[in-house]
Protein backbone atom coordinates (compact mmCIF):
# COMPACT_ATOMS: atom_id res chain seq x y z
CA UNK A 1 0.00 0.00 0.00
CA UNK A 2 1.18 3.48 -0.75
CA UNK A 3 0.03 5.45 2.31
CA UNK A 4 -3.36 6.99 2.96
CA UNK A 5 -5.63 7.55 -0.01
CA UNK A 6 -6.23 11.09 -1.18
CA UNK A 7 -9.67 12.69 -0.92
CA UNK A 8 -9.94 12.56 -4.69
CA UNK A 9 -9.32 8.80 -4.71
CA UNK A 10 -11.88 8.35 -1.95
CA UNK A 11 -14.43 10.32 -3.93
CA UNK A 12 -13.86 8.05 -6.91
CA UNK A 13 -14.46 5.14 -4.55
CA UNK A 14 -17.70 6.76 -3.35
CA UNK A 15 -18.82 7.15 -6.96
CA UNK A 16 -18.23 3.40 -7.33
CA UNK A 17 -20.45 2.82 -4.27
CA UNK A 18 -17.56 1.87 -1.99
CA UNK A 19 -18.98 2.34 1.51
CA UNK A 20 -15.50 1.87 2.99
CA UNK A 21 -14.14 4.85 1.07
CA UNK A 22 -17.23 6.79 2.09
CA UNK A 23 -16.55 6.01 5.73
CA UNK A 24 -12.94 7.19 5.51
CA UNK A 25 -14.10 10.40 3.85
CA UNK A 26 -16.65 10.87 6.63
CA UNK A 27 -14.10 10.33 9.36
CA UNK A 28 -11.70 12.74 7.72
CA UNK A 29 -14.20 15.57 7.27
CA UNK A 30 -17.23 15.20 9.52
CA UNK A 31 -15.38 16.49 12.59
CA UNK A 32 -14.20 19.85 11.40
CA UNK A 33 -17.38 20.37 9.35
CA UNK A 34 -19.54 19.77 12.42
CA UNK A 35 -17.37 22.06 14.50
CA UNK A 36 -17.49 24.83 11.95
CA UNK A 37 -21.25 24.46 11.54
CA UNK A 38 -21.68 24.47 15.31
CA UNK A 39 -20.06 27.91 15.40
CA UNK A 40 -22.93 29.11 13.23
CA UNK A 41 -25.82 27.35 14.87
CA UNK A 42 -26.13 26.46 18.51
CA UNK A 43 -28.68 23.69 17.99
CA UNK A 44 -26.68 20.49 18.13
CA UNK A 45 -29.35 18.30 16.53
CA UNK A 46 -29.67 20.68 13.63
CA UNK A 47 -25.91 20.61 13.07
CA UNK A 48 -25.98 16.80 13.20
CA UNK A 49 -28.78 16.79 10.61
CA UNK A 50 -26.84 19.16 8.37
CA UNK A 51 -23.73 16.94 8.57
CA UNK A 52 -25.83 13.90 7.71
CA UNK A 53 -27.49 15.74 4.81
CA UNK A 54 -24.08 16.78 3.55
CA UNK A 55 -22.71 13.27 3.38
CA UNK A 56 -25.91 11.82 1.96
CA UNK A 57 -25.62 14.46 -0.77
CA UNK A 58 -22.00 13.47 -1.36
CA UNK A 59 -23.01 9.82 -1.66
CA UNK A 60 -25.75 10.66 -4.11
CA UNK A 61 -23.73 13.07 -6.24
CA UNK A 62 -20.03 12.40 -5.81
CA UNK A 63 -19.44 13.74 -9.30
CA UNK A 64 -20.71 17.12 -8.18
CA UNK A 65 -17.07 17.84 -7.37
CA UNK A 66 -15.66 19.28 -10.55
CA UNK A 67 -12.06 18.91 -9.60
CA UNK A 68 -11.41 22.60 -9.06
CA UNK A 69 -9.90 23.46 -5.71
CA UNK A 70 -9.92 21.45 -2.54
CA UNK A 71 -12.52 18.80 -1.72
CA UNK A 72 -12.74 20.30 1.75
CA UNK A 73 -13.96 23.59 0.29
CA UNK A 74 -16.51 21.75 -1.83
CA UNK A 75 -17.76 19.88 1.25
CA UNK A 76 -18.04 23.09 3.22
CA UNK A 77 -20.07 24.66 0.42
CA UNK A 78 -22.53 21.77 0.64
CA UNK A 79 -22.57 21.73 4.43
CA UNK A 80 -23.33 25.41 4.98
CA UNK A 81 -26.13 25.28 2.41
CA UNK A 82 -27.60 22.17 4.04
CA UNK A 83 -27.56 24.05 7.33
CA UNK A 84 -29.29 26.99 5.67
CA UNK A 85 -31.96 24.72 4.26
CA UNK A 86 -32.46 22.98 7.62
CA UNK A 87 -32.69 26.35 9.36
CA UNK A 88 -35.17 27.64 6.84
CA UNK A 89 -37.64 25.00 8.00
CA UNK A 90 -37.09 25.90 11.63
CA UNK A 91 -38.13 29.34 12.70
CA UNK A 92 -37.44 28.67 16.36
CA UNK A 93 -33.69 28.28 15.94
CA UNK A 94 -31.70 31.23 14.72
CA UNK A 95 -28.20 31.07 13.43
CA UNK A 96 -25.60 32.37 15.74
CA UNK A 97 -22.41 34.00 14.72
CA UNK A 98 -20.01 34.28 17.56
CA UNK A 99 -22.61 36.22 19.51
CA UNK A 100 -21.89 34.18 22.62
CA UNK A 101 -18.15 34.07 22.08
CA UNK A 102 -16.43 35.36 25.14
CA UNK A 103 -14.34 38.45 24.83
CA UNK A 104 -10.69 37.45 24.63
CA UNK A 105 -8.66 38.10 27.73
CA UNK A 106 -6.63 41.28 27.83
CA UNK A 107 -3.33 39.69 26.90
CA UNK A 108 -5.00 37.78 24.07
CA UNK A 109 -6.41 41.07 22.87
CA UNK A 110 -2.91 42.47 22.69
CA UNK A 111 -1.67 39.38 20.86
CA UNK A 112 -4.57 39.63 18.50
CA UNK A 113 -3.95 43.19 17.56
CA UNK A 114 -0.35 42.24 16.90
CA UNK A 115 -1.44 39.29 14.84
CA UNK A 116 -4.29 40.76 12.91
CA UNK A 117 -3.49 44.42 13.14
CA UNK A 118 -6.33 46.86 12.96
CA UNK A 119 -8.64 44.50 11.10
CA UNK A 120 -9.22 42.28 14.15
CA UNK A 121 -10.06 45.29 16.25
CA UNK A 122 -12.22 46.78 13.54
CA UNK A 123 -14.19 43.55 13.25
CA UNK A 124 -14.58 43.39 17.00
CA UNK A 125 -16.18 46.82 16.98
CA UNK A 126 -18.96 45.74 14.63
CA UNK A 127 -22.35 45.04 16.13
CA UNK A 128 -23.21 41.32 16.39
CA UNK A 129 -25.79 41.69 13.60
CA UNK A 130 -23.26 43.23 11.23
CA UNK A 131 -20.62 40.67 12.15
CA UNK A 132 -23.08 37.87 11.38
CA UNK A 133 -23.74 39.29 7.94
CA UNK A 134 -20.03 39.79 7.21
CA UNK A 135 -19.35 36.24 8.32
CA UNK A 136 -22.12 34.72 6.21
CA UNK A 137 -21.54 36.70 3.05
CA UNK A 138 -17.85 37.55 3.02
CA UNK A 139 -16.29 34.63 4.87
CA UNK A 140 -18.72 31.78 4.16
CA UNK A 141 -19.42 32.86 0.61
CA UNK A 142 -23.20 32.70 0.86
CA UNK A 143 -25.46 34.74 -1.39
CA UNK A 144 -27.51 37.52 0.18
CA UNK A 145 -30.58 35.31 -0.12
CA UNK A 146 -28.92 32.34 1.58
CA UNK A 147 -27.54 34.58 4.33
CA UNK A 148 -31.04 35.95 4.86
CA UNK A 149 -32.39 32.42 5.29
CA UNK A 150 -29.59 31.48 7.62
CA UNK A 151 -30.06 34.53 9.83
CA UNK A 152 -33.84 34.69 9.58
CA UNK A 153 -33.84 38.30 8.41
CA UNK A 154 -35.13 39.85 5.18
CA UNK A 155 -32.76 39.95 2.21
CA UNK A 156 -32.93 43.75 2.26
CA UNK A 157 -31.60 43.78 5.83
CA UNK A 158 -28.69 41.59 4.80
CA UNK A 159 -27.82 44.04 2.07
CA UNK A 160 -28.09 47.17 4.22
CA UNK A 161 -26.19 45.57 7.09
CA UNK A 162 -23.46 44.41 4.74
CA UNK A 163 -23.20 47.89 3.25
CA UNK A 164 -23.06 49.56 6.66
CA UNK A 165 -20.61 47.00 8.02
CA UNK A 166 -18.24 47.60 5.13
CA UNK A 167 -18.56 51.35 5.56
CA UNK A 168 -17.85 51.06 9.26
CA UNK A 169 -14.86 48.79 8.70
CA UNK A 170 -13.48 51.20 6.14
CA UNK A 171 -13.93 54.13 8.50
CA UNK A 172 -12.32 52.30 11.44
CA UNK A 173 -9.35 51.23 9.36
CA UNK A 174 -8.92 54.73 7.93
CA UNK A 175 -9.01 56.11 11.47
CA UNK A 176 -6.25 53.71 12.45
CA UNK A 177 -4.07 54.88 9.59
CA UNK A 178 -4.29 58.53 10.34
CA UNK B 1 1.40 24.15 0.71
CA UNK B 2 2.98 27.01 2.51
CA UNK B 3 4.31 24.99 5.41
CA UNK B 4 2.45 27.30 7.75
CA UNK B 5 0.12 25.68 10.25
CA UNK B 6 -2.27 26.85 12.89
CA UNK B 7 -0.37 26.96 16.20
CA UNK B 8 -1.66 24.85 19.10
CA UNK B 9 -2.85 27.83 21.11
CA UNK B 10 -4.96 29.26 18.29
CA UNK B 11 -6.28 25.82 17.49
CA UNK B 12 -7.39 25.36 21.09
CA UNK B 13 -9.12 28.76 21.04
CA UNK B 14 -10.85 27.81 17.82
CA UNK B 15 -12.11 24.47 19.10
CA UNK B 16 -13.20 25.95 22.42
CA UNK B 17 -14.72 28.90 20.62
CA UNK B 18 -12.86 31.46 22.67
CA UNK B 19 -11.35 33.13 19.64
CA UNK B 20 -12.20 36.37 17.93
CA UNK B 21 -13.92 36.63 14.59
CA UNK B 22 -10.72 37.48 12.75
CA UNK B 23 -8.88 34.58 14.35
CA UNK B 24 -11.70 32.16 13.57
CA UNK B 25 -11.94 33.33 9.99
CA UNK B 26 -8.21 32.88 9.47
CA UNK B 27 -8.29 29.37 10.95
CA UNK B 28 -11.26 28.42 8.81
CA UNK B 29 -9.66 29.66 5.62
CA UNK B 30 -6.55 27.65 6.40
CA UNK B 31 -8.56 24.50 7.23
CA UNK B 32 -10.04 24.44 3.75
CA UNK B 33 -6.63 23.82 2.24
CA UNK B 34 -4.75 21.94 4.98
CA UNK B 35 -5.55 18.29 5.62
CA UNK B 36 -3.04 18.21 8.46
CA UNK B 37 -4.72 20.97 10.44
CA UNK B 38 -8.16 19.49 9.71
CA UNK B 39 -7.01 16.26 11.28
CA UNK B 40 -5.72 18.20 14.30
CA UNK B 41 -9.07 19.97 14.64
CA UNK B 42 -10.90 16.62 14.44
CA UNK B 43 -8.76 15.19 17.22
CA UNK B 44 -8.96 18.29 19.37
CA UNK B 45 -12.72 18.47 18.92
CA UNK B 46 -13.34 14.93 20.10
CA UNK B 47 -10.93 15.38 23.02
CA UNK B 48 -12.15 18.73 24.30
CA UNK B 49 -15.52 19.74 23.17
CA UNK B 50 -18.64 18.72 24.98
CA UNK B 51 -20.85 20.74 22.63
CA UNK B 52 -19.71 18.58 19.75
CA UNK B 53 -22.28 16.47 17.93
CA UNK B 54 -22.17 12.68 18.26
CA UNK B 55 -20.34 11.87 15.05
CA UNK B 56 -20.64 8.10 15.45
CA UNK B 57 -24.43 8.38 15.67
CA UNK B 58 -24.51 10.71 12.68
CA UNK B 59 -22.43 8.19 10.74
CA UNK B 60 -24.90 5.41 11.56
CA UNK B 61 -27.79 7.53 10.36
CA UNK B 62 -25.92 8.59 7.24
CA UNK B 63 -25.07 4.99 6.37
CA UNK B 64 -28.68 3.92 6.93
CA UNK B 65 -29.85 6.77 4.73
CA UNK B 66 -27.57 5.89 1.84
CA UNK B 67 -28.21 2.16 2.06
CA UNK B 68 -31.94 2.59 1.63
CA UNK B 69 -32.58 2.44 -2.11
CA UNK B 70 -33.00 5.87 -3.49
CA UNK B 71 -36.60 6.75 -4.35
CA UNK B 72 -37.30 6.57 -8.05
CA UNK B 73 -37.48 9.74 -10.11
CA UNK B 74 -41.22 9.31 -10.23
CA UNK B 75 -41.52 8.98 -6.48
CA UNK B 76 -39.43 12.08 -5.96
CA UNK B 77 -41.63 13.96 -8.44
CA UNK B 78 -44.70 12.94 -6.45
CA UNK B 79 -43.07 14.13 -3.26
CA UNK B 80 -42.12 17.40 -4.86
CA UNK B 81 -45.77 17.75 -5.85
CA UNK B 82 -46.61 17.71 -2.15
CA UNK B 83 -47.68 14.09 -1.71
CA UNK B 84 -46.45 12.67 1.63
CA UNK B 85 -43.53 10.22 1.42
CA UNK B 86 -45.46 7.07 2.34
CA UNK B 87 -48.21 7.80 -0.17
CA UNK B 88 -45.66 8.59 -2.85
CA UNK B 89 -44.11 5.17 -2.23
CA UNK B 90 -47.46 3.38 -2.49
CA UNK B 91 -48.40 5.20 -5.65
CA UNK B 92 -45.02 4.67 -7.24
CA UNK B 93 -45.19 0.97 -6.37
CA UNK B 94 -47.95 0.51 -8.93
CA UNK B 95 -46.77 -2.11 -11.34
CA UNK B 96 -47.29 0.21 -14.29
CA UNK B 97 -44.01 1.82 -13.33
CA UNK B 98 -42.02 -1.35 -13.46
CA UNK B 99 -42.36 -0.70 -17.11
CA UNK B 100 -42.24 -4.26 -18.41
CA UNK B 101 -45.68 -4.39 -19.79
CA UNK B 102 -46.10 -0.64 -20.17
CA UNK B 103 -43.52 -1.22 -22.88
CA UNK B 104 -45.88 -3.83 -24.32
CA UNK B 105 -48.77 -1.39 -24.40
CA UNK B 106 -46.52 1.25 -25.95
CA UNK B 107 -45.40 -1.25 -28.59
CA UNK B 108 -48.98 -2.07 -29.61
CA UNK B 109 -49.81 1.63 -29.76
CA UNK B 110 -46.67 2.40 -31.71
CA UNK B 111 -47.60 -0.33 -34.16
CA UNK B 112 -51.09 1.14 -34.57
CA UNK B 113 -49.71 4.67 -34.90
CA UNK B 114 -47.22 3.60 -37.56
CA UNK B 115 -49.97 1.78 -39.43
CA UNK B 116 -52.11 4.92 -39.35
CA UNK B 117 -49.19 7.04 -40.46
CA UNK B 118 -48.58 4.91 -43.51
CA UNK B 119 -52.02 6.12 -44.50
CA UNK B 120 -54.11 3.01 -44.38
CA UNK B 121 -57.64 3.68 -43.24
CA UNK B 122 -57.31 0.38 -41.43
CA UNK B 123 -54.33 1.74 -39.53
CA UNK B 124 -56.41 4.65 -38.32
CA UNK B 125 -59.13 2.24 -37.25
CA UNK B 126 -56.57 0.17 -35.44
CA UNK B 127 -55.30 3.20 -33.55
CA UNK B 128 -58.81 4.25 -32.63
CA UNK B 129 -59.52 0.73 -31.46
CA UNK B 130 -56.46 0.43 -29.22
CA UNK B 131 -55.71 3.90 -27.88
CA UNK B 132 -58.94 4.51 -25.91
CA UNK B 133 -58.79 1.21 -24.04
CA UNK B 134 -55.05 1.27 -23.31
CA UNK B 135 -55.27 3.58 -20.25
CA UNK B 136 -58.07 1.61 -18.58
CA UNK B 137 -56.15 -1.64 -19.14
CA UNK B 138 -53.10 -0.01 -17.56
CA UNK B 139 -55.16 1.02 -14.55
CA UNK B 140 -56.78 -2.41 -14.23
CA UNK B 141 -53.46 -4.23 -14.42
CA UNK B 142 -52.03 -1.96 -11.76
CA UNK B 143 -54.66 -3.38 -9.37
CA UNK B 144 -54.23 -7.00 -10.22
CA UNK B 145 -52.57 -8.99 -7.51
CA UNK B 146 -51.00 -11.48 -9.88
CA UNK B 147 -49.11 -8.68 -11.54
CA UNK B 148 -48.31 -6.56 -8.54
CA UNK B 149 -46.71 -8.14 -5.49
CA UNK B 150 -46.65 -4.69 -3.87
CA UNK B 151 -50.40 -4.87 -3.49
CA UNK B 152 -50.17 -7.45 -0.74
CA UNK B 153 -48.46 -5.42 1.99
CA UNK B 154 -50.04 -2.27 0.70
CA UNK B 155 -53.58 -3.53 1.01
CA UNK B 156 -53.20 -4.75 4.55
CA UNK B 157 -52.05 -1.35 5.73
CA UNK B 158 -55.04 0.49 7.15
CA UNK B 159 -55.44 3.27 4.72
CA UNK B 160 -58.28 5.23 3.16
CA UNK B 161 -58.82 3.01 0.12
CA UNK B 162 -60.61 5.62 -1.92
CA UNK B 163 -57.79 8.11 -1.68
CA UNK B 164 -55.19 5.50 -2.50
CA UNK B 165 -57.12 4.19 -5.49
CA UNK B 166 -57.68 7.65 -6.90
CA UNK B 167 -54.05 8.61 -6.34
CA UNK B 168 -52.87 5.48 -8.08
CA UNK B 169 -55.26 5.90 -10.94
CA UNK B 170 -54.17 9.48 -11.46
CA UNK B 171 -50.53 8.43 -11.25
CA UNK B 172 -51.02 5.60 -13.74
CA UNK B 173 -52.84 7.91 -16.10
CA UNK B 174 -50.11 10.52 -15.70
CA UNK B 175 -47.72 7.96 -17.14
CA UNK B 176 -50.00 6.28 -19.67
CA UNK B 177 -51.73 9.31 -21.16
CA UNK B 178 -48.66 11.31 -22.24
CA UNK B 179 -47.19 8.18 -23.83
CA UNK B 180 -50.34 7.58 -25.85
CA UNK B 181 -50.70 11.28 -26.60
CA UNK B 182 -47.17 11.46 -27.93
CA UNK B 183 -47.77 8.52 -30.24
CA UNK B 184 -51.11 10.03 -31.26
CA UNK B 185 -49.28 13.04 -32.62
CA UNK B 186 -47.94 10.87 -35.40
CA UNK B 187 -51.41 9.84 -36.45
CA UNK B 188 -52.70 12.02 -39.29
CA UNK B 189 -55.90 14.03 -38.97
CA UNK B 190 -57.74 14.93 -35.81
CA UNK B 191 -57.55 11.40 -34.50
CA UNK B 192 -54.78 12.05 -31.94
CA UNK B 193 -57.17 13.64 -29.48
CA UNK B 194 -60.34 11.83 -30.41
CA UNK B 195 -59.63 8.98 -28.04
CA UNK B 196 -58.99 11.20 -24.98
CA UNK B 197 -62.59 11.41 -23.78
CA UNK B 198 -63.34 7.75 -24.55
CA UNK B 199 -60.18 6.82 -22.63
CA UNK B 200 -61.22 8.83 -19.57
CA UNK B 201 -64.73 7.41 -19.83
CA UNK B 202 -63.45 3.84 -19.91
CA UNK B 203 -61.21 4.37 -16.89
CA UNK B 204 -64.21 5.68 -14.98
CA UNK B 205 -66.28 2.69 -16.11
CA UNK B 206 -63.58 0.30 -14.91
CA UNK B 207 -63.42 2.03 -11.52
CA UNK B 208 -67.21 1.90 -11.20
CA UNK B 209 -67.44 -1.70 -12.38
CA UNK B 210 -64.75 -2.77 -9.96
CA UNK B 211 -67.22 -2.21 -7.13
CA UNK B 212 -68.87 -5.38 -8.51
CA UNK B 213 -66.22 -7.37 -10.36
CA UNK B 214 -62.42 -7.41 -10.45
CA UNK B 215 -60.88 -4.43 -12.24
CA UNK B 216 -59.18 -6.68 -14.75
CA UNK B 217 -62.46 -8.37 -15.74
CA UNK B 218 -64.09 -4.97 -16.00
CA UNK B 219 -61.33 -3.68 -18.24
CA UNK B 220 -61.50 -6.80 -20.40
CA UNK B 221 -65.24 -6.39 -20.81
CA UNK B 222 -64.93 -2.71 -21.66
CA UNK B 223 -62.16 -3.45 -24.19
CA UNK B 224 -64.17 -6.20 -25.82
CA UNK B 225 -67.27 -4.02 -26.18
CA UNK B 226 -65.20 -1.20 -27.60
CA UNK B 227 -63.35 -3.45 -30.05
CA UNK B 228 -66.65 -4.94 -31.24
CA UNK B 229 -68.11 -1.46 -31.71
CA UNK B 230 -65.12 -0.26 -33.69
CA UNK B 231 -65.14 -3.46 -35.72
CA UNK B 232 -68.84 -3.08 -36.58
CA UNK B 233 -68.38 0.58 -37.52
CA UNK B 234 -65.47 -0.39 -39.75
CA UNK B 235 -67.47 -3.24 -41.28
CA UNK B 236 -70.26 -0.81 -42.11
CA UNK B 237 -67.47 1.15 -43.81
CA UNK B 238 -68.36 4.23 -41.82
CA UNK B 239 -65.59 6.82 -41.62
CA UNK B 240 -63.36 6.69 -38.53
CA UNK B 241 -64.37 10.30 -37.95
CA UNK B 242 -67.74 9.03 -36.71
CA UNK B 243 -66.11 8.72 -33.30
CA UNK B 244 -64.91 12.28 -33.50
CA UNK B 245 -68.31 13.87 -33.81
CA UNK B 246 -69.12 16.29 -31.00
CA UNK B 247 -72.23 14.25 -30.21
CA UNK B 248 -70.21 11.09 -29.60
CA UNK B 249 -67.70 13.03 -27.54
CA UNK B 250 -70.47 14.42 -25.34
CA UNK B 251 -71.77 10.89 -24.90
CA UNK B 252 -68.37 9.79 -23.65
CA UNK B 253 -68.23 12.76 -21.29
CA UNK B 254 -71.61 11.76 -19.85
CA UNK B 255 -70.39 8.17 -19.55
CA UNK B 256 -67.32 9.32 -17.65
CA UNK B 257 -69.33 11.52 -15.28
CA UNK B 258 -71.99 8.86 -14.64
CA UNK B 259 -69.41 6.15 -14.00
CA UNK B 260 -67.43 8.31 -11.67
CA UNK B 261 -70.57 9.19 -9.74
CA UNK B 262 -71.40 5.48 -9.48
CA UNK B 263 -67.89 4.79 -8.25
CA UNK B 264 -68.18 7.43 -5.53
CA UNK B 265 -71.63 6.26 -4.46
CA UNK B 266 -70.53 2.62 -4.28
CA UNK B 267 -67.13 3.26 -2.77
CA UNK B 268 -67.99 1.10 0.25
CA UNK B 269 -67.94 -1.88 -2.10
CA UNK B 270 -64.37 -1.38 -3.13
CA UNK B 271 -63.39 -4.86 -1.92
CA UNK B 272 -62.49 -5.85 -5.47
CA UNK B 273 -59.73 -3.30 -5.33
CA UNK B 274 -58.74 -4.50 -1.84
CA UNK B 275 -57.93 -8.14 -2.35
CA UNK B 276 -57.82 -9.12 1.34
CA UNK B 277 -61.66 -9.09 1.46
Amino acid sequence: MEGPRSDETLLVGVAERDIGAFRVLYERHAGWLALRLARRCNDRDLVADAVQDTFVAVWQKPRGFRGDGDIAAWLWGIAIRRLVSRLRRRTDVAAMFESTATTPAAEDQVLLSVEHGDLGAALARLSPEMRAVIQAVVLDGLSAKEAAQLLHVPVSSVKTRLYRAKAQLRATLAEGLS
Amino acid sequence: MTGWHVDDETLRHYVERTDSMAEGASVEQHLLTCAQCRARVNTAATAVDSTMVDLAAVWDRTRDAVEVPRPSVFERLLRAAGIPAHEARLVAAASAFRGVWLVGVAAVLAFAAVAAMIGHARGLWLFLAVAPVAPCLVVAFSYDRRWDPALEPEMVTPYPALRLILLRTIAVLAVALPAVLLLGLFVPGEAPFAWLLPAVGFVAVVLAASTWVSPLNAAMAVSTVWLLTVWRLAARSASPTAVLQPRTQVAFLVLAAASFATFLVRRRHLHQLRPWR
